[in-house]
Formats: C-alpha cells, structure tokens, sequence
C-alpha cells in the first residue's frame, strides 16, 4: 500500500504511543513500575515526539514553485517554528524526567505553551497573509 | 549565506574565489549531505538550506567553542582552479 511520508510518519507515532501505553499499563498491574514512572514515561514520550517532529520542520522544504510569499521568509518562519517546537518539546521532556512528579505536569505544561503560542502565532499570521493576498488579487 | 534565503548557484559562485565546477563538486557535497536542497527554476539552479533545529545547533556549538566548521575568509584556490580558468 502507497502511503504519504507524514501519513506513515503519524501512523508510527500514534502505533508507538497505543503500544508504549499498553505496555506500561500491562507493567503497572503487574507492580513492576509504580503509577508516578507510568506517567513520567508516558510525558517524555510525549516531549520526544514533539521535539523529533519540530526538528524537521526546517528540513522539510516546500518546492520554490508552490511558495506564495517569499522564500527568504518562509526559510525564517520553519526555522522559529523548528526552534520553539524543539526547546518546548526539550523542556517538556526534562520536566517530566527531572521533576518532583505533583509539580511535573504543571511544569511541563508551562513550558511547552509559549512554544504552541509562537507556532500558532506564526500560522495564524500565514493564513492572514494568504487570505489578504487572495482579497488583493480578486 | 543561505541562512538569508534561497541562492542561485551563479550567485553563490560569485562569493568565493573559486571556480565554478569547484563550487558545484562542494554544491554536490552539500547536497548528499542533506545540508541543502537544490531546485531548478527555469536555467538556474537554487540553494536552499536544509539543517534541521539539531545540526544548526550542533554547527552553533562548533562555531562557540573555536572549531572552524565555516571558514571566515574563502579558501584560496587550488593551482588549475582560478575563477578564471572556469
């Protein structure tokens, strides 16, 4: 079966949560890992995911032809997205690691939203862009 | 330079006093590096860069702690590679 590069990209990632999960249920039942460690793993699986997937954002180019604004600026705009998405999926994954477990999600959640903020600021103002060039050509 | 915007090839070329076929053998480099992607548009061929979040971090350590990974002036040209000669 043909299947898009991002497609198979999230089909593994969410086979490797649903399979991770499972697993360290499976291990908690059976006392071999406490509910705190099930929680701490389960969030920095969750921080890696983002970190890998914002790292390539960069590194994924748009062919020059289908660019509707400037290249010099969309080259600007993945590497922020890139930096932001890796430093909030970095911070993400040391808080559930390196944390007291009662503050650990508080944390990471703190961390990671200036990062979603930026990202989604950024493709907010893309769209914005996009629709106002659309208004000017008609 | 390329962390600037896309490049032409004729461009870049311009930048260093090297000859052309010896910045294509460093594009080609580059390129199997994964480090920048090249386009056609139209006779000219663009560069674009291509480093994701962690090699320009690891390029930003190297550059921080003294190890010459960019060359602050270009390098001279080898004999029988003068931009000249090209």
């Amino acid at each position: 079966m043909i299947m898009h590069q991002p497609l198979r990209r999230a089909f593994l990632i969410a086979a490797i949560y649903l399979a991770t999960s499972v697993v360290l249920n499976e291990l908690r039942q059976h006392q071999f890992v406490s509910a705190g460690t099930v929680v701490r793993l389960m969030g920095m699986l969750m921080g890696l995911v983002v970190l890998v997937c914002a790292n390539a954002i960069p590194k994924t180019l748009v062919p020059l032809a289908r660019l509707s604004c400037d290249p010099a600026r969309e080259q600007t705009l993945r590497r922020v997205v890139g930096w932001a998405g890796v430093l909030g999926g970095l911070g993400y994954t040391l808080a559930y690691a390196l944390a007291p477990i009662a503050v650990a999600a508080r944390l990471a959640n703190s961390l990671l939203t200036p990062a979603v903020a930026v990202v989604a600021g950024i493709m907010a103002w893309c769209v914005w862009k996009r629709v106002n060039a659309r208004r000017r050509e008609t | 330079m390329l962390r600037a915007g896309p490049m032409s090839a004729g461009a870049l070329a311009d930048a260093f006093d090297v000859s052309k076929p010896t910045m294509s053998a460093h594009f080609a480099v580059l390129v199997a590096a994964d480090l920048i992607g090249a386009e056609k548009s139209g006779r000219t061929i663009m560069y674009r860069l291509k480093m994701s979040v962690l090699e320009e971090a690891l390029m930003g350590f190297a550059q921080a702690f003294g190890l010459q990974v960019t060359p602050e002036t270009p390098t001279t040209p080898a004999p029988g590679q003068t931009k000249g000669k090209s």
